[in-house]
């Protein structure tokens, strides 16, 4: 048992009793944890009301092994996140980043994961208005690489040659990449992926923001992907929400 | 399990009260004469029989429609949109406000699934259009929580009820960021009100 203070991203926080919170915190080096943050809802709490969603600041507590809940002892804000309130899309982008750490939720060390969500979420509050949704969708692909499931669209996923840039391919959802034109596919669930298409979901995995006229279809091809990579094939609410926020804009 | 830790069971239930303080209030109740301890099982009866959702509003009440919605000296022409029938009380302990309210029974948090189809957002649209041909709500003041999800709740209230001619406010700074209205005290709430700014 030891207290330890560690860099910590909010990921989810929900009212425990009348004066608690839950928290769920991302951190480099013991994955998703969850603590419970005593007295957070009472108004003149010593945290003053900063343990909310996406919140950047360093938590300290007890880290028990096999423990599934510590106590919060402090928490030490570094940059707040209320401006994704403030926005739909940005809001939902942030939800389904976080929904996708709980969904994935490990207390394994990733400090490259936990960067990358620190960085989409100021991307995603940096963002113009007009680059806010290819952002979102650039982040989600960018940290789903990072967790090892990002889709495979330079080689093969069956025979593993390297595939050219040129021409449409099929992209199979289950199998996490595409097919060479020798080994085909196409019987599951997937759908042919036209060259720029291609281009475009290299870039967003990259994290690299590009200009998309019909993000629709992105958001569609994104949840379809994730359906089959994720633990429960259940639909990710964030993407619901987003699909609906975008009309709402 | 006897009768009393049934009770005391019962009670360390109850929000802020733990083991140590049920037993006490069990042993209080059994010091004091039984009419008292039925007078208390009765009103707890009475209130999980007779009080419901306002239909028009979402408020608690033991009438249908509310007390407030009834009521013929209050403002038709705002509605307070709250999140929890509670930031009613806290809103009506100030004094400040004479309008309606509508309580959403929630905000929106997509991590916890919670969309816009759980909250009381139609009912909230059908009281915009109004039996009386429209025109009748002037103002939506957005008095949701200052937490993130409070706040894309009152964004999307806006973007949804401002096309159709309603002035959208949302309380003033000053209500401390993350906490909850319920808690707020009647000042800081007044002064939210009165300061309260467009969407
Ligand atoms: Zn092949
Ligand atoms: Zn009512």
């Amino acid at each position: 048992m030891a207290l330890a203070t560690l860099d910590a991203i909010i990921l989810q926080a929900f009212p425990y009793s009348e004066t608690s919170k839950i928290l769920r915190l991302l951190t480099p080096g013991h994955g998703v944890q969850s603590v419970m943050a005593k007295g957070a809802r009472r108004l003149r709490s010593r945290y003053g009301g900063i343990l909310e969603p996406f919140t950047d600041g360093f938590a300290t507590f007890y880290l028990r092994q096999n423990r599934e809940l510590h106590t919060l002892s402090d928490f030490e804000l570094v940059r707040p996140r209320q401006a994704l309130g403030r926005d739909l899309v940005r809001f939902g982008g942030a939800s389904l980043l976080a929904e996708i750490m709980l969904r994935t939720a490990s207390e394994e060390a990733a400090p490259e994961v936990f960067s990358r969500v620190r960085s989409a979420l100021d991307r995603l509050e940096a963002a113009s208005p007009e680059t806010v949704e290819a952002t979102a969708l650039a982040e989600t692909w960018a940290l789903i690489t990072a967790l090892g499931f990002g889709p495979s669209l330079d080689r093969c996923v069956e025979c593993g040659e390297a595939v050219p840039d040129e021409g449409e391919l099929f992209l199979d959802y289950a199998a996490g990449g595409v097919f060479c034109k020798a080994c085909q596919g196409g019987g599951g669930g997937g759908r042919v992926l036209p060259e720029p298409a291609r281009a475009d979901l290299r870039a967003l995995s990259a994290g690299v923001v590009v200009e998309l006229p019909r993000t629709g279809a992105h958001w569609q091809l994104l949840s379809r992907f994730l359906a089959f990579h994720l633990v429960d094939a259940a639909s990710l609410r964030s993407l619901d929400f987003l699909y609906g926020a975008r009309g709402a804009q | 399990m006897g009768v009393i830790d049934e009770l005391t069971a019962e009670f360390a239930r109850l929000p802020g009260v733990g083991r140590k303080t049920a037993a006490r209030l069990t042993f209080f109740l059994l010091k004091r004469s039984p009419d008292e301890a039925r007078r208390l099982a009765r009103a707890i009866d009475a209130v999980a029989d007779r009080v419901r959702h306002c239909s028009r509003c979402g408020n608690l009440t033991e009438t249908d429609p509310c007390g407030l919605c009834e009521d013929p000296r209050r403002d038709r022409s705002v509605i307070c949109v709250v999140e929890e029938a509670a930031d009613v009380l806290a809103i009506e302990r100030t004094g400040q406000y004479r309008g309606m309210y509508h309580v959403l029974a929630g905000r929106l948090s997509p991590l916890e699934g919670v969309g816009p189809e759980d909250l009381n957002i139609d009912s909230l649209l059908r009281r915009l259009v109004g039996s009386t041909g429209g025109k009748e709500v002037q103002e939506l003041i957005i008095a949701t929580n200052p937490s993130v999800e409070g706040e894309a709740t009152a964004l999307y209230l806006q973007k949804l009820v401002r096309p159709r001619g309603v002035r959208v406010t949302r309380l003033a700074r000053g209500l401390p960021v993350g906490g909850d209205l319920e808690y707020a005290d009647g000042v800081t709430i007044a002064e939210a009100l009165s300061g309260r700014r467009e969407l």
